[in-house]
């Protein structure tokens, strides 16, 4: 029933990615994609870090790209990451919403139109409310959300705020994260 | 956030309004960034619906300026993408500039002018300004205005400074810019030598031999018939061996079949213009 995950993060989030893309199988049946807040400047680096522990391609879509299962597109940093009715990805570089671009709840918000039910809305360890408002969205769509324990979370702002604005379908640590994942056919 | 929510037969409305008013054409923008421009313009104009912004773009000239203005994105912060600045210093320009006569480099869509005064401030800590003529376009008379007078964001102060330190490590922002009353002015010998022209939507009233076309993160906001329109009117622009750089995420091999441009720089999204 899941035909998309979307996932939301910031500060305490990458080990968690990390350790997602590395337990995922190469021909995952539907596209991730992530949405982490980082340095706007560091254009490089990032997708060659997260791509040393991932099974399945990591890239920094081009604007108007095709979304195609068994890959993770990553927004790119300095953009705005929508994700459209068309299946396709668009960036923009209008302005910053609660100080982020990208912004999670953009992203979120627009992945929420585009596939209704059939998303899967999963938010990370992170410094600030960013996601929590496209958390909700999800929700309102008929979407399953999952929030990482806060317990589990090096920083708790982003879930505990994405938690009292929404009821979560689960709240998991990473591991059972992991497996709720894996059993995505 | 969302507050505002317009459906796509309110936004073909809105479009229609605007070209029977002003006989200016967004169709071809890319149909959901539109809507979602509309739905920040009424968020941020207080108008409670399409139908109130229909009106105020009807009646109201004033409103429709500043209507143009939000709808050119602004280019963010000077020295975006940082290495792409280190490379046209290092690398490109030189090469380019290595002849003698003007070098004309044409900003179709200048905004809110952070390219521009990135370019012209490169070229000054180059010694190379005084052999380059820009010329600057905008949908938005408003923008071009703004940019007439050099007018910069100081909001954007804080990653301007961070961004030009890593270009520059020994030089200072400072002396490119003053503050008065809470407005940033680049210094107006950065952009003495500029033409400015007002566009439509469908940037067709092009200088004669550019040299280098900057078009970086405007294609974003159009649909592909746009932008392919775009791509091949420009290549009659750019005189042969002239360059085109566009932004780091965009693409441009689906409109490049007769492969009139040619990658060149690959990291940092540059083409040339095929001699032939």
């Amino acid at each position: 029933m899941h035909k998309a995950v979307i996932i939301g993060g910031s500060a305490g989030s990458f080990r968690v990615i990390t350790r997602i893309l590395n337990a995922l199988p190469k021909h995952f049946p539907i596209p991730i994609l992530l949405n982490l807040h980082r340095l706007k400047h560091v254009r490089s680096g990032f997708v060659e870090a997260l791509s040393i522990k991932s099974n399945l391609p990591v890239v920094e879509p081009y604007d108007k790209e095709s979304i195609k299962p068994g890959i993770a597109y990553l927004a790119p940093s300095n953009y705005h990451m929508y994700i459209e009715l068309n299946k396709k990805i668009a960036l923009s570089t209008e302005e910053a919403v609660n100080h982020s671009r990208p912004s999670i709840d953009l992203s979120f918000e627009t992945a929420a139109h585009t596939y209704h039910r059939n998303l899967l809305g999963i938010i990370l360890s992170g410094a600030n409310k960013d996601g929590a408002w496209g958390l909700k969205k999800i929700k309102e769509a008929g979407g399953t959300v999952i929030v990482q324990d806060p317990a589990d979370c090096e920083v708790t702002t982003m879930t505990q705020t994405a938690l009292k604005m929404t009821e979560a379908d689960h709240v998991f640590n990473a591991q059972q994260i992991i497996d709720y994942l894996l059993k995505i056919k | 956030m969302g507050k505002y929510e317009i459906g796509i037969v309110d936004t073909r409305n809105i479009l229609k309004a605007i070209k029977e008013s002003y006989d200016l054409d967004f169709k071809n923008h890319a149909l959901t960034f539109f809507k979602r421009r509309l739905e920040y313009i009424l968020g941020k104009y207080k108008l409670k619906s399409a139908d109130a912004l229909i009106g105020k773009i009807q009646n109201d000239k004033e409103f429709f300026e500043v209507f143009l203005k939000e709808v050119c994105i602004e280019t963010t912060e000077l020295f975006r993408d940082p290495s792409l600045w280190r490379y046209l210093m290092e690398k490109f320009l030189p090469e380019v500039l290595k002849g003698s006569g003007t070098y004309k480099i044409w900003f179709p869509e200048v905004s809110s002018g952070e390219e521009l005064y990135s370019l012209a401030i490169l070229l000054k800590e180059m010694g190379l300004l005084d052999r380059v003529q820009f010329v600057v376009g905008s949908i938005s008379q408003m923008r071009l205005d703004d940019v007439k007078q050099g007018k910069l964001d100081v909001k954007k102060m804080e990653v301007n400074h961070a961004n030009f330190k890593r270009i520059f490590s020994e030089a200072e922002l400072e002396g490119y810019y003053s503050v008065e009353k809470e407005t940033g002015y680049i210094h107006p010998d950065l952009i003495k030598n500029m033409d400015v022209a007002l566009q439509n939507t469908y940037y067709d009233k092009h200088p004669r031999s550019v040299k280098l076309l900057m078009w970086r993160n405007q294609m974003l906001y159009f649909n592909q018939i746009l932008q392919e329109r775009l791509l091949k009117s420009f290549c009659h622009t750019i005189v042969p061996g002239g360059h085109l750089i566009v932004g780091m995420n965009e693409k441009i091999d689906y409109w490049n079949s007769g492969k009139d441009y040619i990658l060149v720089g690959e990291k940092e999204n540059i083409y040339k213009k095929r001699f032939s």
